[in-house]
């Protein structure tokens, strides 16, 4: 059954109508709103590549229905800094982190709700599980314990 | 990852062909060099600015353009995967055209013929883009660098070059100080003649190559920006989503209806030249299901009621069976015969000579044999495959896709719709990994043939599970080695089966005498000191389709190779870094063992609790070693398995001849390594009755962060990296293949255990979605 819902994205309040009320957020992103640095990588919650920041929490949109977030305030990458300035971007592009970059963005969003949670260094990184099949994760290491 | 010898002297033919004559006109363009890449040699002839043409023949992938207001462009036809390529040519051409780095902007090629011609493809596989681009690049820089100069002389009248001096794009004439900015030379220097030996950069006098620069793609992948080929958005486009057989060999009875609220369901079968083992030409072998975006469709998909005939032949494809299948063949194939059929089983004969290797291991002293097995291994590259075709028929087919080979796209393209290839677009996106899988068309072939059903255009979507169950995996392989030690640890013979099934077979390319060397590479021509040896490949006959992954051979028999190698080193009772030494008389390869060594501080030895383990091998002309350390871990892992041991360090020491990048090539090792860690703990694909059972990330683990060794790299430098005659190494795969006998080694080392079949953890798993370490 058609249903119609309103999220706040980067700032933006926006209205969807999805067929069914459990599509996920990320593919609400993704096909509805056209946002597409939020990445599809297992749709289980297994890699992260999906990561947005939903209420200051990291969530994983694949596994989140459009119906559980409604009225929230989500940020994805694309709006984590107008001027791709967040701490974490600096770092990442310092410590030249991505190899082919599709894990980045959930990567980048995990980062960014552990520092909004108020957390540094090692203890952000205790909070980063994202799958990266390139290796990165010296380099995410080395770009978390400058944050 | 490398097509068969065959198809890649074709295409060296053609380049050698059109390379030496090609010209290509752009008007108002300014300096444009057009230039066919890899081309060692020679630079190809200038395009001239503004001079109208003949339509020449497509074989250019390469373009240097000066525009006339100064900006450089390089529009080149590799992929970029992750291998920042893009960022090392320009860093290589710009050493040379005397230029900043950062001023060069890069763009993707795309293969056509029309005009304007904007460049074939370079195929992105087997480590090769720098390492085969490298001189071509450098020419192309010191000739157009050239050109400009000539140009502003003529302006000056001073016909003297060393009057002239250039940086940073800008030719000053010293004698009265008088600058001339590269563009505002550019259009007059195309009117130029080519210069067939301009001089290159004395390696001394180096600014960028050799050092670290920021990759130019990082930006956009920090900031959502990058667009990969799921990220295509085309007006009017629908979703497909892909549904095999779930059985390979297996085919669509009936077309399903079209589901509520989707606009098609669409049957595709097997492509002539996609086609593998099971999956023969003309197999309907999946459908797809079109909807309007990519959740509804794939729930569509899901609950859509499919039937499919399974052959009986299924029943054969089993675990234990392709074991049993390769355990016979040791002992019963048939030798290769030059009149062939030689279908599989066929032993062939790689080098060596089997009798007298066989008579000196009977007389030795100790006659060790050792049997490593290898799975199924999935590619893992966390993109999933996606192709976005528009087709507009008898007009022109635009492929958006995220491939390692743009021209096989369009030749496929081609094939299925008849189109000329001037009216053939393929727009190749940022590949979200690829580890070999997108050398592969077959989706592309789906993709294609959704579009020609539904007339709009479409995305086909892979869901990750279809690319875990469908994929062409990294061979099965058994491996057998015996050999002859004296008293002393001497090796008098070594005798090495590998037992297979062929890529080449499965892609229709013929297998010499000597056997298929994807599937034997690694496993001959080793430097070590064997007084008598044998090289033997058996063809297995399992038609589970394979494919290119990551290192290809060389990551199953360096497995093999450098465990056998340290057991006979245990088993002479000699450490076994001092074994290799003792065996090894190659400058190259004892430089980078004693560099590894050196790294580690191996000569120290390992922390209490600690153990080492090593291996070493070359490829792509580079020599490449690792050491692992690693220590007991008596607890459960997350997933409720054994945890066995941690791995604490990694030290990689490689000779690649020229390190272009240091930075980018210590990050191609450290995640090549980890590639080789991800297989050698977890990675495997298992069938029972033709379906592969593990369909995601929960069941095909990967180590997350807190998992990742230590890491250090040593880059050795090479006084022959001035040679031209001599093609510097390849980086991309080398981290790959030492990785799993190097821990298999160090494991032994500490347990006692030795490992001679992978994965370690065959039922690892993510430990279940709700784990708090996910």
């Amino acid at each position: 059954m058609p249903a119609t819902f309103t999220i706040n994205v980067n700032g933006q309040n926006r209205t969807v109508t999805v067929n069914n009320p459990a599509m996920p957020l990320l593919w609400v992103l993704r096909d509805l709103l056209n946002l597409t640095g939020t990445k599809y990588g297992c749709g289980q919650n297994g890699c992260g590549a999906c990561t947005v920041i939903a209420n200051n929490q990291a969530i994983r949109s694949c596994i989140t229905e459009i119906q559980s977030v409604a009225g929230q305030n989500i940020i994805t990458i694309e709006g984590l800094s107008p001027t791709a300035s967040h701490p974490a971007q600096l770092a990442w592009v310092t410590f030249q982190v991505p190899q082919c970059g599709y894990c980045q963005s959930g990567q980048l969003m995990s980062v960014a709700a552990s520092i909004l949670a108020g957390n540094h260094g090692a203890n952000i990184a205790a909070q980063v599980h994202n799958i990266c099949i390139c290796g990165t994760y010296s380099r995410i290491q080395q770009a978390i314990s400058t944050l | 990852m490398r097509k068969s010898k065959e198809a890649s002297k074709k295409e060296w033919e053609e380049a050698q062909h059109v390379s030496r004559r090609n010209f290509l006109a752009i008007a108002g363009s300014g300096l444009t060099l057009a230039f066919f890449c890899p081309e060692v040699t020679q630079v190809a002839e200038a395009a001239m600015g503004g001079i109208a043409g003949p339509p020449a023949k497509t074989q250019v992938n390469t373009w240097l353009n000066i525009g006339s207001s100064g900006q450089i462009t390089l529009t080149i036809g590799s992929s970029e995967m992750g291998q920042g390529s893009f960022s090392g040519l320009a860093q290589i051409l710009a050493e040379d055209l005397m230029v900043e780095y950062s001023t060069i902007q890069t763009v993707q090629g795309v293969p056509a013929t029309g005009a304007p011609q904007v460049g074939n493809s370079i195929p992105t596989y087997g480590s090769t883009i720098i390492r085969n681009n490298y001189w071509s690049m450098r020419q192309a820089g010191a000739a157009g660098r050239e050109m400009l100069v000539q140009a502003a002389m003529n302006i000056v009248g001073d016909q003297t070059r060393a009057n002239y001096t250039v940086s940073n794009g800008v030719i000053t004439y010293t004698p009265t100080g008088e600058t001339i900015s590269y563009g505002l030379v550019a259009s007059a220097a195309a009117l130029l003649p080519v210069p067939s030996n301009p001089p290159l950069i004395p390696d001394s006098q180096f600014r960028l190559i050799g050092t670290t620069v920021n990759r130019v793609d990082i930006p956009s992948k920090v900031n959502g920006s990058a667009v990969f080929g799921l990220d295509i958005r085309l007006p009017n486009m629908v979703y497909a989503i892909i549904q095999h057989c779930p059985t390979f060999g297996g085919s669509l009875n009936g077309v399903p209806a079209t589901p509520a609220g989707m606009i098609a369901v669409v049957p595709t079968q097997v492509v002539a030249g996609t086609n593998r083992g099971t999956e023969t030409t003309g197999l309907v072998n999946a459908v797809a299901v079109v909807g309007p975006n990519t959740w509804d469709t794939w729930q569509a998909a899901l609950n859509l009621t499919i039937n499919w005939t399974i052959p009986a032949s299924s029943s054969t494809l089993n675990d234990q069976n392709f074991i049993n299948e390769a355990t016979a063949a040791l002992t019963s194939a048939p030798a290769y015969s030059p009149s062939g059929p030689n279908t599989a089983p066929t032993l062939y004969t790689v080098e060596g000579n089997l009798a007298a290797t066989n008579t000196a291991i009977a007389g030795a002293a100790k006659h060790p044999t050792a049997t490593y097995t290898l799975p199924y291994v999935p590619h893992n590259a966390l993109e999933p495959l996606s192709c976005t075709v528009n087709y507009v028929p008898g007009v022109s087919c635009d492929v958006y896709v995220s491939t390692q080979v743009a021209s096989s796209v369009q030749a496929l393209v081609n094939q299925i719709t008849g189109l000329p290839l001037s009216q053939i677009n393929v727009h190749t996106t940022f590949l979200g990994g690829a580890l070999g899988r997108r050398i592969e068309v077959d989706f592309v072939s789906q993709a294609i043939q959704v579009a020609m059903a539904v007339g709009r255009p479409v995305m086909l979507l892979w869901p990750r599970e279809q690319n875990f169950l469908r994929d062409q995996f990294r061979p099965l392989a058994l491996i057998q080695v015996s050999a002859g030690l004296d008293s002393g640890g001497d090796i008098l013979g070594w005798n090495y089966t590998g037992v297979s099934p062929s890529l080449f077979t499965q892609r229709g390319f013929p297998v010499g005498p000597t056997g298929d060397s994807q599937a034997t590479e690694g496993s001959s021509g080793l430097p070590y000191n064997f007084q008598n040896r044998v090289t033997q490949w058996i063809s297995h006959p399992s038609p589970i389709p394979i494919g290119f992954w990551r290192s290809v051979g060389m990551s199953m028999n360096t497995f093999a190779v450098e465990s056998m190698i340290d057991e006979l080193a245990a088993l002479a009772g000699i450490d076994p870094y001092d074994y290799r030494l003792n065996l090894l008389t190659d400058p190259r390869w004892i430089n980078v063992l004693q560099t590894v060594a050196a790294l580690a501080n191996y000569s120290a030895g390992p922390a209490p609790g600690h153990a080492f383990g090593m291996a070493i091998t070359t490829y792509a002309n580079s020599i490449v070693a690792e050491i692992v350390d690693v220590s007991l871990n008596s607890g459960n892992d997350y997933d409720g398995q054994p945890a066995l041991f941690n791995v604490n360090n990694v030290w990689i020491a490689l000779d690649c001849y020229l390190s272009v990048n240091p930075g980018q090539i210590q990050a191609q090792l450290t995640g090549g390594m980890v590639h080789g860690l991800n297989a050698a703990l977890y990675g495997r694909q298992s069938f029972v009755n033709g379906v592969p059972q593990y369909p995601n990330f929960y069941q095909n683990r990967v180590i997350r962060m807190d998992e990742m060794p230590q890491v250090a790299v040593a880059l050795i430098p090479n006084p022959q990296q001035s040679n031209q005659s001599v093609a510097i190494g390849g980086v991309g795969e080398l981290g790959v293949m030492c990785l799993a006998p190097a821990l298999a080694n160090a494991y032994y080392r500490i347990s006692n255990n030795r490992i001679r079949t992978l994965p370690f953890f065959p039922n690892a798993t993510m430990g279940g979605l709700n784990n708090p370490h996910i």
